[in-house]
């Protein structure tokens, strides 16, 4: 088995951004897959960027535009 | 009064931009000198500057030490200082490129962490090669932090130094961890704004001339006060790929309201600081690498650029916004603030969607934030009023730690607590009632900020607590007196269902010192309370003693270590003052004060804190 390497882009681990930690994962060309090497996350980049959108859900207002910054 | 709304556009030509080589450079032996990347980075560096003159912003263009030697850069740098009166300055990052490493033999480039004899070696070395290659001492220059002694020294040297980047805020054991604990930008506990730094410690800002470093310093980036004292500085800036960092956009639309929302919140500020507000925006050209940053291409990375760039923009012509240099920037402020004058900040979370709201307050003396979705509780706590002096750097006790120490921090120390066993660092009140006891902290609220004279004042809307067979409403107010190096807190009982009951209110600050998550030694730390005349002490031994005292005038804590003295006093004859120690588990300390109230009783007690000699 080869070494990994740099995917297309530097996707980070959805499982480790989840606890605020930016860990590049690293791409298998024969599995086809990206994996963490902090964590136990394994995924192909479809999986990465499905995850990527679930990490979103803390940011509920992250679409609204705010007018009013105070609540005088 | 007209308010103004100011930002510092800076651009630095980075010849070897920090993330550039290592990380998306994989794969290949490291090669600082490579043609390509110095190329690149230069090539990022000119569609900065396209993109904010096309928006009709003036920049800052902070040379850097291998910028120097790049004949291109150092014209680029004088031609746009001329069309577009861009200041030409000079930061102190940027030092990597191959004369640093053959001159310096390290790969240290964080110009704090360096030896004060190297620090001296290195500014003269930068502020002479700036001289030779445009005939002039800068005006501005700056780090992700820069500390007082090397401040000082600039100063000294160079005086025409007028402004400089000094502080990232909240950047410390924070984004450590973010980055896999591989970040050592520890700096916590600084101003959000601009600030005249004191000469003994850049993070606490001068109380008076004596103290004036004589720079004015502004923080790197304009920071979300909400998401960055929870969450990863790097990710909630003015910044625009700090925010896809935190993936806070919309990946299909590639839009990120939040962005703006966040500029606004900042322009939102001047109300509360007699009609100023700032913002900083500074992307190193790393963050618009060709090849992408983590999950956002080349092209998203330049999209949020040319938006940011554009917000500002139409912010301009629509009268809203001045843009300034750095050293104009610094002139205006002088002119504008006293050093005394508070930096008062009252944020809302734009992001989560919770309301939360914090409030943040600076001033000389102290840099608070008190938290109304706990009842206005304090939650962090750093006394600047100690103006601890704290050399950074090899061969100090600090090499990496510029944090400003705290005395209540709730992230690295609970807060209020809620596990098993020990205590979390806060400062608020519980009210007791036949047995039951409610702590403010559960009590969540909103607050309305207004000024008298030089107090600024904080308003919490009245909230209710319910005891099984009592509801009382209580409101706080919490006051800042410019200069005072106090808090005063009062709590108002504004109705009880049974207007004959009498509750117990239990006015309290458990804290301790430090600048991480980890505990420090308190064995040098001493409690007393005082009505004057009489003492009771507890020399702090992990014990977990309590004294008390009837008519105590003040409880109080000196810390040796952060020469800090804090403590509480009341003006109520029969409150009770107590100290209390902890113990292993808990190591910290309680100040407080305990006395009953009626419907429409008032209780005030006052944080005081001042240097320990």
């Amino acid at each position: 088995m080869a070494q990994s390497g740099k995917g297309k882009l530097n996707y980070r681990c959805p499982s480790c951004f989840m606890r605020d930690l930016d860990i590049d994962m690293f791409y298998d060309k024969e599995k086809k897959e990206y994996h963490c090497i902090r964590c136990q996350y394994v995924g192909t980049e479809e999986d990465v960027l499905e995850k990527n959108e679930l990490v979103r859900f803390r940011y509920k207002d992250a679409m609204k535009r705010f007018t009013k910054f105070d609540f005088d | 009064m007209e308010n103004k709304f100011i930002v510092n556009i800076i651009h630095r030509p980075e010849m070897v931009p920090e993330y550039a080589e290592k990380v998306t450079g994989h794969g290949k032996e490291e090669d600082i000198g490579r043609k390509a990347l110095l190329t690149e980075s230069l090539d990022i560096f000119k569609t900065q500057q396209e993109i904010a003159h096309k928006n009709g912003l003036k920049t800052t263009i902070q040379m850097t030490y291998a910028s120097l030697f790049n004949d291109e850069a150092v014209e680029l740098a004088k031609a746009d200082h001329e069309k577009y009166g861009d200041e030409i300055a000079l930061s102190l990052l940027g030092l990597p490129c191959e004369e640093f490493r053959a001159k310096y033999k390290t790969k240290d480039f964080c110009i704090w962490m360096f030896s004060m004899e190297d620090k001296k070696a290195i500014v003269d070395d930068v502020f002479g090669k700036f001289y030779d290659r445009f005939g002039f001492y800068p005006e501005s220059t700056g780090s992700y932090y820069m500390d007082a002694e090397l401040i000082n020294y600039i100063k000294e040297k160079y005086p025409m130094v007028k402004c400089a980047v000094a502080t990232c805020w909240e950047e410390g054991p924070k984004a450590y961890h973010t980055c896999n604990n591989s970040w050592y930008t520890f700096m916590d506990g600084g101003p959000w704004a601009p600030w005249i730094p004191s000469k003994q410690n850049v993070h606490a800002p001068a109380a008076n001339e004596a103290e004036d470093s004589g720079i004015v310093a502004i923080p790197h980036l304009s920071r979300d006060l909400l998401a960055c004292y929870d969450g990863n500085g790097s990710n909630f800036g003015t910044h625009p790929q700090n925010v896809l960092r935190s993936m806070s956009y919309d990946s299909k639309t590639w839009e990120y309201p939040y962005l703006y929302n966040l500029i606004d919140q900042y322009r939102d500020l001047a109300k509360y600081n007699n009609g100023y507000a700032y913002n900083m925006m500074f992307v190193g050209p790393g963050w618009m690498n060709k090849m992408g940053r983590w999950e956002a291409p080349y092209e998203l990375l330049l999209k949020s650029y040319e938006d940011g760039m554009a917000y500002y923009g139409q912010l301009k012509k629509e009268g809203k916004l001045d843009d300034m240099t750095m050293a104009e920037f610094a002139d205006y402020y002088r002119q504008k603030k006293t050093l005394t004058e508070p930096e008062c900040a009252l944020w809302r979370d734009i992001l989560y969607g919770s309301d939360k709201q914090l409030f943040w307050y600076c001033d000389p003396f102290m840099r608070v934030c008190a938290n109304m979705d706990q009842g206005g509780a304090i939650v962090d706590l750093r006394p600047y009023a100690a103006k601890l002096e704290w050399p950074v750097g090899i061969g100090t006790k600090h090499v990496t730690d510029a944090s400003y120490p705290f005395l209540i921090q709730e992230k690295y120390r609970a807060g209020y607590f809620t596990h098993y066993a020990g205590e979390g660092t806060v400062r608020s009140a519980k009210l007791t009632y036949k047995g039951e006891e409610v702590d403010l902290c559960l009590c969540r609220t909103k607050a309305h900020f207004s000024q008298e004279g030089n107090t600024r004042i904080l308003t919490l809307d009245p909230v209710d607590i319910e005891f099984y067979d009592l509801t009382v409403k209580l409101q706080t107010k919490m006051y800042f007196e410019e200069g005072s190096s106090n808090i005063k807190i009062e709590r108002t009982i504004l109705e009880m269902s049974d207007p004959t009951a009498e509750v117990e209110i239990n006015e309290y600050m458990v804290a301790c010192y430090g600048t991480t998550e980890y505990s420090e030694d308190m064995s040098n730390i001493t409690l007393t309370c005082t009505d004057g005349t009489n003492s009771k002490e507890i020399k702090y031994a992990y014990k977990c003693r309590e004294e008390q005292m009837e008519g105590a005038t003040e409880v109080i804590s000196v810390i040796p270590e952060i020469e800090t003295r804090v403590s509480l006093s009341c003006e109520k004859k029969d409150a009770v003052g107590y100290i209390k120690e902890g113990y292993a588990f808990s190591p910290m300390f309680t100040l407080g004060y305990t006395t009953k109230l009626k419907d429409k009783e008032v209780f005030a007690t006052w944080l005081n804190l001042a240097k320990a000699n």
